[in-house]
């Protein structure tokens, strides 16, 4: 931290706590002691709807905190991690019809006249102990097989983008409920006084953004408070909005002028004895505390060299998938509940084998960087990180089918995720699939209980952790959702 | 002359904890609020109105079911006898197997909660309806023995239950603190220096009222009610689904703005936006209003099912029409029957069925407007369009006289067309284009000029992979006509043969490739027009000449081929010269023969004919219609014979002005989203777990009778329902709408839960004020601005909002209103109150949304790429000070300074705010360039306006945001801060600059730099000030 800085938050807790002429009252000193301001602790009962504070905590929870990167586009389970060998004669042959079973598919492909089977062109070997089938994409997450649980059965009824990422993070297709992260902030609020629970990264792919859509709902309150929202720590200008103080202000400035501000509202809560006024004191405070915390939370020049080598070159570039993995694992250390690190383009409808090995470039690294950072650090074993997308993609090929080359369009029946950490057995593969990938044929683990074993790993019932909001006690999982103890460690 | 008389407090915990439901016991339980929800809450998940997950048989939403007897021979509820009453057992029940609600639930009952329904069961177990549910009933207006102060009857309310509780009102706020509450809440605007002044000189009774009348008179004051409206109906400038492209339905928003300002009726203004189009011989604004139930989130993903989103956006305008008007949560009818209210499936489908029937299409199309739409031309543009129509028909007419004048004869008639020549035009030869811009692998070096086997050319030699040199943004491109063909010359080294070479050329576009050799990856298998494969490499060690039809690698005719890249994979080669091959134009003399034409266009067409004469001249001769014949003649007199066509030119050149006169008047017509009916309507059926796919019985468009009867020779649509919505009779929609009202002045409605006034919603703190309000309202036609009037001018809001120690305690969210309103203000208000008071604010009432500052690189990382709402451009000028109301809101990425302050973000209806208090914000008071820019203006406007000293200064400050003067003690912080920042400021002069270049509006240059920064930092610290963004 810069000296000065340092100087100053010392000063204004001693103005705080010490020297304050006519003294600040205790309701405003029990505030500021309050590390939980952000986002409260527990749902504070001042919210319309919070539910009863401490039943939903049922479990003693393993997990502390999530890391979740979050691969946007749904990334294809044929080609990283559900192997099928037995698909090679398949190749160009038609999906039987008895597979498909006439479940719906998207109008992308539902008027093609043929479903040509696309078997992968990656080769795929055995790691670990298990002797795991990874894809060849993924040389560096094939070392890691030993730490994580591989889910080859999950699934999901949405078929597009929008309203499958949306009930993956919300619960529900349709817009409206709190994301998981804002169920955990408000269910556990925040460990860190300074940052906030849930905060949102996102990555750049070679050096821009591009497709398919996110949405602020992704990462929305829904109908809890607003406060419960993540933030978004960014690349580029502030990390957090409106963090630097203006051109021209130095921090001296800002310290005398919120100094006479806390005196000046003191004055006023005297006269008319708002408690408000109180917590909006403790609030400016806890934003100029921001001011100084979050660039040193983004400052990563005293990382070890080793460190920052296991992530790869692109972990100096801010806003790579690279940086962002550090910089959840430094978030996750200081204490924030659920970091969601985003990143697209894994929509490949064609092209497939090209841009899926452009992305397993960029994210298979870092991934495996986080988990064996966290390890070291022992912090492994009391954080969740979850991987994967919204969707899996189709065994049968969209568009024009070579030997080199093919696409694949949505596929919500199966598809492929992992987690590790906090709560989950280790090097396992949980759920089985058919031969073409196409239909779960063992332990199938849809999004709803992905969500519950998720907040059961932070020690909440998620069927108790509700919110009445119009009547109703919503929840993460909606009136779905089983724990899935297989997976639990 | 309001003041209530004072009160001495003899007040006592005990008995004020106390207060809710235990008081004195002598009524009977009343079932509606003291039974239902607790049957409700606890027990109607399984034994409620919802039959298909009922369990045991129990049902306990109805007396005649709930006391019959059981399967296991039991009887829930015996009345008169709670020893006889299972259900009791069944609640104390030890077995955690027989204990009810079942443990697994999380569900509890208090023994209070028992023994009250013990109490009941012994009173008889009489049960009633919800309250919300029956029709309101004229109460008797409380006469308190009181001498406090009351305005109206809604003080005889309140009093009333102040004095069961023995609380006592505060006293009238001082004139400062009531002129800016009513100004903010009446406008979102606080109130100027003049008008506070003109308020305090006026001595007459009638001061206040004054102030009420001439605020209602306002055009703010539509402004900003119409944007508490915006919220319920979900009002937002992009479509919010997937792409998230924009889409204008702001003349809707405009319409909101013009109907709270007219005061237009809240009937009428209910009928029209849910069924304005049905309405006989609808007005144009009567459409507009339909826009509310145009404002939901739409998709045009690619791969949705059309099936699916007509149900969705039905479901979502059941939903939002329930909450709005009825505060029903009908969407959990849309899977199963509803667990507390008595609203069924099928009930759910009927509403839905109102709203299945729209001509919309499922998919958007990402378009701006998608159908149906409306232009909405304002007076001024109708006019001059129709003008303009005139002038269009006036000189059409001409043409005809014209070309009736003309006697032509086609005198080589018979011939027939020789052999056309055609003309090598070069593009360029050893120079690029004018504008051309060079770039290739190793950029602009990529171009390297030599003298090669007698030419010059540029060479190159490439690595194995694609290697290129290329240019873009020719000035003068080439235009691409039927036929043409494009050519460039390359010599490659026998030497070092390229695996591959390929030509790629630019339209706007580079998908248009022709490869010799080996195909290299580009086209990914693809044998297309963005990738032909032309064959074997060509022969080394001479000039060849690579040509290929402009059409074959898509160049359509009218293309602009503005870019060359030459490609190659390894060996060594040298480019020259680029051209196009076109057919040479028809002579004059054949030109004027109308046979001899239309073989010449037959050889050759051009972009340029329009599309209906190209399609008769593709018409054999013998096949061409009646009527065919002669506008192709006309087409060619006017247009091509060099002998007719200059008697048309400058009539021909006037029309075609008046055209382009009338598209530019067109496009400058904004249009708006609304509703439309199909002719053959949709049929509507109960939809199993609310699945698109699992459809069950038809149903046809229904109001829930138990509600309100339907309207006797109402029609069965949207406007039939509407007009059941406000028939006097309708024990809901007043109610709900007074509750809004009340919570947009008090913070709090009467209703907690504004948007559920069902069973599980909270029972209203003053039922018979409630009442009493929702007849009020309806008695005076629905008169809006005379409701408002009435809650400000009530003595209950004009009470000091002081907070004792006491009050605190007892009433913390002052439910009772012991106290005046005391909240945080709305994210719009308190950035339009920093515009007002700095004197930023441009007052323009409607238009387009306007995109003031935002951080940079808020959208990109999250829009899809193709989406036009990717990028984000910020206005200039006057657009950056509108009010808030009309910042364009991006559904995906709303704008931050809003939702910070809790904006919701108008993806669902929404009709009360939360009201956060978090560190986000202090950091936009703090560092947001908009409030920064805003405190540098007010410091104009306080060393200019606010006097000469420094104290004068701060009490013009304190005046123009506060409505008040600065206490002695304040003066003298503000003052000796100030004084500290102009040492700093003296000391950095530099600073003081950058700090006072905030924003983009222009400084005042004749005041000194570094007192301008320091006035700057004060206002600024006002700005910051929790008064400032407080209502009090």
């Amino acid at each position: 931290m810069n000296p000065l800085r340092e100087a100053q938050l010392v000063e204004t807790r001693r103005h705080f706590f010490g020297r304050a002429a006519g003294g600040i009252g205790t309701a405003a000193l029990a505030s500021l002691l309050n590390p939980n301001l952000f986002g409260a602790t527990a749902p504070s009962t001042e919210e319309l709807g919070a539910q009863d504070l401490e039943r939903y905590k049922k479990f003693a929870p393993k997990a502390k905190r999530v890391i979740y990167l979050f691969m946007s586009g749904a990334p294809s389970q044929l080609d990283m991690w559900d192997y099928k060998p037995q698909l090679e004669p398949w190749f160009d042959k038609d999906l039987p019809d008895s597979v498909r079973n006439g479940q719906r598919i998207t109008t992308m492909t539902s008027g093609q006249t043929r479903f040509p089977i696309a078997p992968s062109t990656f080769k795929f070997n055995r790691h670990g102990k298990n002797g795991t089938w990874v894809s060849e994409l993924l040389p560096h997450t094939a070392k890691i097989v030993d730490d994580i649980a591989l889910l080859k059965s999950v699934n999901t009824e949405a078929i597009n983008h929008d309203p499958a990422i949306t009930y993956i993070q919300t619960g529900s297709q349709l817009p409206g409920r709190p994301s998981a992260g804002a169920w955990v902030s408000y269910g556990l609020g925040s460990m860190n006084a300074n940052l906030p629970a849930f905060v949102v990264l996102h990555s750049t792919v070679n050096g821009g953004f591009g497709g398919q859509a996110l949405y602020a709902r992704l990462w929305g309150a829904g109908f809890l408070s607003t406060k419960h929202q993540g933030v978004s720590l960014r690349s580029n200008g502030d990390p957090v909005l409106y963090l630097s103080n203006p051109d021209g202000m130095s921090e001296s400035m800002r310290r005398r002028m919120l100094d006479e501000l806390a005196k000046l509202n003191h004055q006023r809560y005297q006269d008319v004895g708002d408690p408000e006024i109180q917590a909006r004191i403790a609030q400016y405070e806890m934003a100029y505390r921001m001011q100084t915390s979050v660039p040193e939370l983004t400052d990563i020049s005293g990382e070890p060299d080793s460190v920052l080598e296991s992530y790869g070159s692109d972990v100096k570039t801010p806003g790579t998938f690279a940086a962002n993995c550090l910089l959840a694992r430094r978030l996750a250390e200081r204490g924030v509940r659920f970091t969601q690190v985003f990143i697209r383009q894994w929509d490949q409808h064609g092209n497939l084998p090209n841009d899926i090995r452009r992305q397993c470039g960029i994210i298979d690294q870092p991934c495996a960087a986080l988990v064996n950072d966290l390890k070291q650090r022992g912090m492994l074993d009391d954080t969740l990180v979850i991987w994967g997308g919204e969707f899996g993609r189709t065994v049968y090929c969209q568009g024009k089918l070579t030997q080199d080359t093919y696409g694949r369009d949505h596929h919500p029946r199966c598809y492929t995720k992992w987690m590790a950490g906090g709560g989950i057995k280790p090097g396992i593969s949980y759920g089985e699939t058919d031969d073409f990938s196409y239909n779960v044929t063992k332990d199938p683990l849809h999004i709803h209980d992905l969500n519950a074993t998720i907040l059961h790993c932070l020690g909440v019932d998620h069927e108790r952790l509700t919110y009445r909001h119009q009547g109703r006690d919503f929840r993460l999982t909606d009136v779905h959702g089983h724990v899935v103890d297989k997976i639990l460690a | 002359m309001l003041s209530p008389k004072a009160t001495p407090y003899f007040l006592h915990c005990c008995l004020l904890t106390a207060l809710p439901l235990l008081a004195a016991r002598a009524e009977p339980v009343d079932f509606s609020k003291e039974i239902l929800p607790l049957l409700s809450d606890n027990c109607f998940g399984c034994h409620g109105p919802d039959a298909s997950n009922r369990k045991a048989g129990l049902q306990l939403d109805k007396q005649a079911q709930a006391i019959v007897k059981l399967k296991s021979g039991n009887h829930a509820i015996v009345p008169g006898e709670s020893g006889a009453s299972s259900i009791l057992e069944r609640l104390q029940s030890t077995d955690s197997d027989e204990l009810m609600p079942p443990p697994d639930s999380g569900k509890t009952v208090s023994p209070e909660e028992i023994a009250r329904i013990k109490r009941w069961i012994d009173e008889g177990a009489e049960w009633g309806g919800h309250w919300a549910f029956e029709a309101p009933k004229q109460p008797v207006v409380p006469k308190t023995p009181s001498s406090w102060n009351q305005a109206n009857q809604i003080d005889a309310f309140i009093h009333e239950s102040l004095h069961s509780a023995q609380l006592t009102p505060e006293r009238e706020a001082d004139k400062e603190t009531l002129i800016r509450r009513v100004t903010l809440d009446l406008t979102g605007l606080p109130p100027t220096v003049e008008e506070i002044d003109a308020f305090l000189a006026d001595d007459s009774g009638q001061a206040y009222e004054h102030v009420v009348d001439r605020l209602l008179r306002s055009k703010k004051y539509g402004e900003h009610m119409a944007r508490h409206w915006l919220d319920a109906a979900r009002y937002a400038d992009t479509h919010g689904l997937h792409l998230d492209n924009e889409r204008t339905i702001w003349p809707y928003r405009d319409w909101v703005i013009d109907a709270f300002n007219n005061n237009q009726p809240f009937d009428e203004f209910t009928v029209e936006q849910l069924a304005g189009d049905l309405l006989p011989e609808p007005s144009l604004e009567q459409r507009v209003a339909t826009g509310f139930n145009r404002c939901n989130v739409t998709t045009s993903e690619g791969g949705s099912i059309d099936e699916e989103y007509y149900v969705r956006y039905a479901v979502d305008r059941v939903e939002t029409t329930s909450t709005v008007w009825m505060g029903l949560t009908s969407g959990c009818a849309a899977c199963h029957d509803h667990k507390f209210d008595p609203i069924s499936q099928k009930e759910f489908y009927q509403l839905f069925s109102y709203f299945y029937s729209l001509t919309e299409k499922a998919m958007d199309g990402n378009v701006n407007l998608p159908p149906p739409s409306i232009k909405v031309p304002t007076a001024t543009q109708a006019a001059e369009k129709s003008a303009l129509d005139q002038e269009l028909k006036d000189v059409r007419n001409k043409v005809t006289a014209i070309y009736k004048s003309i006697d032509y004869k086609d005198a080589r008639a018979g011939e027939t067309l020789g052999e056309l020549a055609s003309k090598d035009t070069v593009w360029f030869d050893d120079a690029l284009p004018k504008g051309a811009k060079r770039d290739g692998n190793e950029g602009i070096d990529s171009w390297k000029s030599v003298n090669h086997a007698g030419r010059k050319a540029f060479v190159r030699t490439a690595s194995e992979s694609l290697s290129q040199h290329f240019f873009t943004g020719a000035k003068e491109p080439l235009e691409i006509s039927q036929g043409d063909k494009l050519y460039t010359y390359v010599f490659l080294d026998p030497n070092n043969r390229p695996k591959t070479i390929q030509l790629q050329f630019n339209d706007g576009s580079w998908e248009h490739r022709a490869y010799w050799g080996a195909d290299r990856g580009h086209g990914n298998g693809r044998n297309n027009a963005s990738n032909l494969k032309m064959g074997r490499v060509p022969k080394t060690g001479e000039w060849i000449r690579l040509e290929v039809a402009a059409d074959a690698i898509g160049l359509k005719p009218g293309a602009k081929v503005n870019g060359l890249a030459f490609t190659q994979f390894g060996g060594t080669a040298y480019w020259d010269k680029a051209g196009i091959v076109t057919i040479a134009p028809l002579p004059e003399d054949q030109l004027a023969s109308f046979a001899l034409w239309q073989q010449y266009r037959a050889k050759t067409k051009v972009p340029t004919l329009p599309k209906e004469i190209q399609k008769i001249l593709d018409t054999k001769h013998d096949e061409r219609k009646d009527g065919q014949t002669s506008k192709l003649t006309e087409y060619y007199l006017k247009h091509i014979n060099p002998k007719t066509k200059p008697a048309f030119d400058d009539t021909l050149k006037r029309e075609g002005k008046l055209k382009s006169s009338l598209e530019t008047l067109n496009k400058a017509i904004p249009a708006t989203l609304v509703m439309e009916e199909r002719k053959e309507p949709r049929q509507a059926h109960i939809l199993e777990r609310g699945e698109y796919t699992l459809k069950r019985d038809k149903v046809e468009s229904r109001v829930p009778e138990w509600i309100a009867p339907p309207v006797e020779g109402a029609p069965k649509n949207r406007l039939g329902l509407a007009q059941w919505l406000v028939a006097p009779n309708h024990p809901l929609t007043a109610r709900v709408t007074v509750n809004r009202y009340w919570q947009q002045l008090f913070g709090t409605g009467l209703v907690k839960t504004a948007g559920d006034f069902g069973v599980q919603g909270e029972h209203p703190s003053h039922p018979e004020l409630l009442d009493w309000l929702a007849l009020e309202f309806i008695e005076s036609g629905w008169n809006v601005k005379g409701f408002f009037k009435m809650l400000a001018m009530s003595s209950t809001y004009r009470q000091s909002s002081r907070v004792t120690p006491e009050k605190l305690e007892i009433d913390p969210e002052n439910r009772l209103l012991a106290r005046g309103p005391r909240f945080r203000l709305d994210a719009e208000i308190i950035r339009d109150q920093a515009l007002a008071v700095s004197g930023l604010l441009v007052e323009k009432t409607g238009g387009s949304s306007v995109k003031p500052y935002q951080p940079a690189g808020l959208w990109k990382p999250v829009a899809f790429g193709g989406s036009n709402t990717q990028a984000f451009v910020q206005d200039k000028g006057d657009k950056l000070y509108r009010r808030s109301m009309y910042t364009f809101w991006k559904r995906t990425s709303p704008p931050p300074a809003m939702t910070t302050f809790d904006a919701p973000d108008r993806e669902t209806c929404q009709v009360s705010r939360a009201r956060t208090n978090t560190p986000l914000q202090a950091l936009v008071l703090m560092n947001d360039v908009q409030f920064i820019e805003a405190a540098r203006k007010f410091a104009e406007r306080v060393m200019k306006e606010g006097g000469q000293t420094a104290d004068e200064r701060i009490a013009f400050a304190y005046r123009a945001i506060l409505s008040r003067r600065p206490t002695d003690n304040e003066r003298a912080t503000v003052r000796s801060l100030l004084q500290e920042h102009l040492k700093d400021f003296k000391a950095h002069p530099e600073e003081a600059k950058k700090f006072l270049a905030a924003g983009e509006s222009p400084r005042d240059e004749q005041l000194e730099v570094t007192e301008h920064a320091a006035w700057s930092m004060i206002t600024h610290l006002v700005f910051n000030l929790s008064e400032t963004v407080t209502k009090g």
